[in-house]
């Protein structure tokens, strides 16, 4: 399907229209998947809707979006925000600027500050498109019991919102996404859906290198906790574009959304198999909002101001609704030179992320009644092992990850620890040694090899390559924290977010049991183990008498959860302020637990709840 | 004189092998062109060409699809279906060879004569070859007679299939006698406009004929098709004009975001070099062998594709992928003798098809 981006909003709204405005029915902060979605469902119900980006964009042309394609094929570091040039004025966090903590330390050095103990090296995105310009777009659902944490394992917190209440929204989350993915895979643990529902394209295959793991390890059983588990190598669903399946929707199919831009361009229908799915697809075969922006823009309704920080949420101090928001919008990325105007609308949403959106509410100062804003600041804690396989394997083929053992996201043994899922790296050891890139140097620096030898070597090397990435569980704790500080502003004078954290021992028992579990599917695979965890590493935490270096995985969620009352959450189950009636604080945030599903496809289904909620205000 | 009519099905196949030549005979001056391109420059027109040489896949599926239908056997390796570039392809009053050469403003003026829309009526038009010169969208009965347009050519063939279905269907049968599982759908190829289709019935057959046409050159009255999608002529003029189409544009006169084009911003390849051309015994040789090679592979793969395995298609794409690695090699290197100018694919493939199958056939001797 063709989505082209009107040629006007590519240039620059009017500032001093924007500020005199009064007469918009919501003002959305942020044009991440949450922004996007709310925008164009308030859009295409006839409501005026306000959108602002703190980072740049006005460039919404295929060669805009290729500028940072070949801003990443360039960089020396292949971070996740390594297309976007820096912007002192709407930073955001690198990974390759951490270092470790001393006991006690605060690192203030970088936009993101650690106050640790545990230094995170999650990131989140702040340009047009939000964090969907890195994300790999893994699309699971979270399992029915994850919803019941609290209830079923005496851990975490239950929602205040079933699997099945959520349901509908998933399947409506998982079409505007284009979500790729066949049922019969998708179906286990209690994951349930409509008789006869097909998601919107065919499940991508499995790679050659899944292939040759799950032959080593499909039907094997590992043992936790007195109980014995099978596991296989499972495809994960994916918001990319596959075959469109012809079943969808009781016969009416699907059409994928390709590239978007301001003219036609044909690409993107269909993913290539590049294996740079992280941070940009090079086709745009990967969902970014920018594909739904897009389409809100088209109903006329939607304006959109970038370079516009929100400083301040302003509320009357009578019955807390917000009057206002505080915007510094800034002439460009290197000077603090800004305007401050004040937009008015009558809801409003802050849609930043888990991070942003907390650190807004607490620079604004604003009513607390749970004091919870900030607190339960959840991730998933990623453990790699990595080694190489016996044969050949093809790694560096494919899509970043096409499948991995599910297994163990469910049981009794949450009573115990977390649970995990294992992500299958087609990328191989890159994430965690920086392959290929790292393969070359130590086989030029190291081995002296040249010519043929060395492209023997690389190909021997890289392409037996195995990386098993645990995604574990984290449940919330209200230590583990957002907040802010005076003392640590940005360019702007915006206060910056102060990240406290320690990987709760739940999440380490499962780390803990996730080395054991890759050591005996290594064995079964005959793979030569080369994991080593560094006690330099930022993210070295000890447990046990065992070192393991966690990383973040950039799936930041509950600093905002939503409860039943005012005084266990900040939001409701629309993701509206408990304190203030006219603001809804929408995302990842509002997520009591995160299981281990990636935290996207539930926050897109959460935004369409939220979003009838608006409307239903609105009226 | 011979008239445009098709009156047989032997006719109408005839036709529709020709179709599938002259939609593959675009797709080696396409490639080349686009991987001729220095990387990271002429960003708009690496866009509009790829897309453009996809779309002559799926015109080349759609026209298997059609031959397939009334139970003809599409043969992509059979010798003479890759023509010895520079070829000819339909032309009016002045002809115009399409070859293998650089991008550029020569290049794109070609590319638009191999799109450019129908005049309408007097589609057939006289013009007569030097021997042995390859002519592509000729005439099956007459080697003199050319079509004026691709877009007339499919509408001789939309007429045959009129004519001789409804004579079939007189005598209370059908022309649509192929097995349906050798059709090909979008299920094993896509583009970004146009979904690929079965074709089984008369609606169908012109359905897909119409999806070629409006494609390639736009619907009467529109530089769109009928998919909303902008059409091949329009896409190249985009580049002329340095600037994009959009809705409501007059032919000529686009209104769209502007473009830029370098046009020295691509290797200087020698047009239409030959094997022969390349001293034997070395490097860049063996890369133009095996870039044949690749490509005869290519051939045979999409014609079993179209013989009852569909699904083989899709292992066709990272074949693709092989070609731009292969072109790169032979572009960016000098072609010894050529005064300073570079390599660049032959597409000879009726020799590498040739020394394969003398090849096997002295492996069968020896068993």
């Amino acid at each position: 399907m063709r989505v082209l981006f009107p040629i006007d909003s590519a240039r620059r709204t009017d500032i001093d229209a924007v500020s005199a405005d009064d007469r918009y029915d919501a003002v959305i902060v942020g044009t991440g998947i949450s922004g996007a979605i709310i925008a164009n469902e308030l859009s295409r119900a006839g409501k005026r809707v306000l959108v602002l980006e703190a980072g740049t964009g006005t460039d919404r042309t295929l060669s805009g979006y290729e500028k940072y394609l070949s801003n990443f094929y360039g960089a020396s570091s292949k971070d996740n925000q390594s297309p976007y040039p820096a912007n002192p004025n709407a930073a955001m966090p690198r990974s390759p600027l951490l270092r470790k903590l001393q006991p006690g330390e605060t690192d203030s050095s970088t936009y993101m500050v650690q106050s640790g103990p545990y230094v995170t090296d999650t990131t989140f995105t702040r340009v047009f498109g939000g964090t969907t310009m890195h994300w790999e777009a893994k699309t699971p659902r979270m399992l029915p019991e994850d919803f019941k944490m609290r209830s079923l394992f005496g851990q975490g917190l239950d929602w205040p919102l079933g699997y099945d209440e959520l349901e509908a929204d998933y399947r409506t989350a998982e079409r505007e996404i284009g979500v790729s993915a066949n049922v019969e895979d998708q179906a286990y643990l209690g994951l349930h859906f409509p008789k006869d529902y097909v998601f919107p394209m065919k499940g991508l295959p499995l790679s050659y290198l899944d292939k040759q793991v799950a032959r080593g390890i499909d039907d094997t059983r590992v043992e936790l906790c007195g109980k014995s588990y099978p596991i296989k190598i499972r495809p994960y669903p994916q918001g990319r574009n596959s075959i469109p399946n012809p079943a969808y929707d009781g016969g009416k199919g699907y059409v994928p959304v390709g590239a978007v831009n301001t003219h036609q361009v044909e690409e993107g229908e269909r993913c290539q198999g590049n294996t740079n799915c992280v941070p940009l697809c090079p086709v745009q075969a990967k969902y970014h909002s920018g594909k739904t922006l897009a389409k809100a823009l088209h109903t006329g309704r939607v304006d959109l101001l970038v370079q516009a920080v929100v400083s301040k949420v302003v509320t009357d101090p009578g019955n807390g609704n917000v009057t206002a928001l505080e915007v510094k919008v800034y002439r460009e990325p290197q000077s603090a030179e800004h305007r401050t105007i004040t937009v008015k609308g009558t809801i409003f949403v802050i849609a930043a992320n888990a991070i942003e959106t907390p650190r807004l509410m607490l620079a604004s100062g604003l009513r607390d009644s749970a004091g919870l804003m900030g607190r339960n600041l959840m991730d998933h804690a990623y453990l790699l092992n990595w080694g190489l396989m016996p044969e050949v394997c093809g790694t560096m083929r494919g899509t970043s990850c096409t499948g991995g053992i599910i297994d163990l996201r469910a049981g009794g043994f949450r009573r115990h620890q977390a649970a995990f899922s294992v992500d299958i790296h087609n990328d191989g050891w890159g994430w965690a040694t920086g392959a290929p890139f790292s393969d070359l140097t130590e086989l030029v620096d190291q081995q002296n090899r040249f010519g043929a030898e060395l492209r023997r070597g690389l190909i021997d090397r890289i392409s037996r390559q195995l990386l098993l990435a645990f995604m574990i569980e984290v449940p919330p704790t209200e230590s583990n924290r957002v907040t802010v500080d005076p003392q640590y502003t940005d360019q702007l004078g915006n206060m910056r977010p102060v990240v406290s954290f320690t990987v709760p021992e739940y999440s380490m028992r499962g780390a803990a049991y996730a080395r054991e579990f890759s050591k005996t599917v290594f064995a079964r695979l005959g793979v030569a183990d080369h994991t080593r965890y560094d006690p330099g590493d930022y993210g070295y935490v000890t447990y046990e008498g065992q070192g393991y270096a966690i990383r973040g995985g950039n799936h930041i969620a509950g600093t905002h959860i939503m409860g039943t009352d005012k005084s266990n959450s900040v939001v409701d189950t629309d993701q509206r302020s408990w304190d203030h009636a006219n603001l809804y604080l929408v995302g990842a945030g509002s997520m009591p637990t995160i299981g281990t599903a990636n935290v996207t496809l539930t926050l897109a289904a959460l935004c369409y709840r939220s979003a009838r909620a608006m409307l239903k205000q609105l009226h | 004189m011979p008239s445009s009519k098709i009156t047989t099905l032997s006719e109408l196949k005839d036709y529709l092998y020709l179709a599938m030549q002259l939609e593959h005979a675009t797709l080696p001056a396409y490639l080349t062109a686009l991987y001729s391109i220095k990387p990271g420059t002429n960003t708009d027109a690496v866009h509009i060409l790829r897309v453009v040489a996809v779309e002559e896949m799926l015109h080349l599926s759609i026209a298997a699809n059609l031959l397939n239908a009334i139970g003809g056997t599409p043969d992509l390796a059979h010798p003479g279906f890759v023509p010895s570039y520079p070829t000819y392809l339909p032309d009016g009053e002045t002809d115009f060879k399409v070859g293998i050469t650089r991008f550029g403003k020569e290049a794109v003026e070609t590319f638009k004569k191999i799109e450019r829309p129908s005049k309408g009526d007097g589609r057939l038009v006289r013009r007569s070859y030097a021997p042995g010169t390859s002519v592509l969208g000729r005439h099956p009965k007459s080697d003199e007679m050319h079509f004026y347009s691709i877009g007339d050519f499919y509408k001789a063939i939309e007429d045959g299939f009129e004519l001789l279905e409804a004579e079939a269907q007189g005598l209370g049968k059908t022309i649509f006698i192929g097995d349906p599982k050798r059709q090909v759908t979008s299920e094993y190829y896509y583009s970004g406009g146009g979904a690929l289709f079965a074709v089984t019935d008369l609606e169908s057959a012109k359905r897909a004929i119409t999806l070629v046409m409006t494609q390639g050159e736009g619907t009467p009255t529109s530089i769109y098709d009928n998919d909303g999608e902008l059409s091949h002529f329009y896409r190249f003029d985009q580049l002329t004009h340095g600037r994009y189409y959009q809705k409501g544009d007059e032919p000529h006169h686009p209104t769209g975001p502007a473009l830029s084009v370098d046009w020295e911003a691509s290797y200087p390849i020698e047009a239409n070099v030959k094997l022969a051309d390349f001293p034997a015994g070395t490097e860049l040789y063996d890369a133009a062998q095996s870039f044949n090679q690749a490509y005869a592979k290519f051939l045979k793969a999409i014609t079993r594709a179209f013989n009852g395995k569909p699904e083989l298609l899709l292992t066709a794409v990272p074949l693709m992928f092989d070609f731009r690695n292969l072109i790169t090699e032979l572009v960016r290197n000098p072609l010894p003798g050529s005064a300073g100018r570079n390599a660049a694919p032959t597409f000879e493939i009726d020799a590498v098809t040739a020394a394969e199958s003398l090849a096997a056939a002295r492996q069968e001797v020896v068993a």
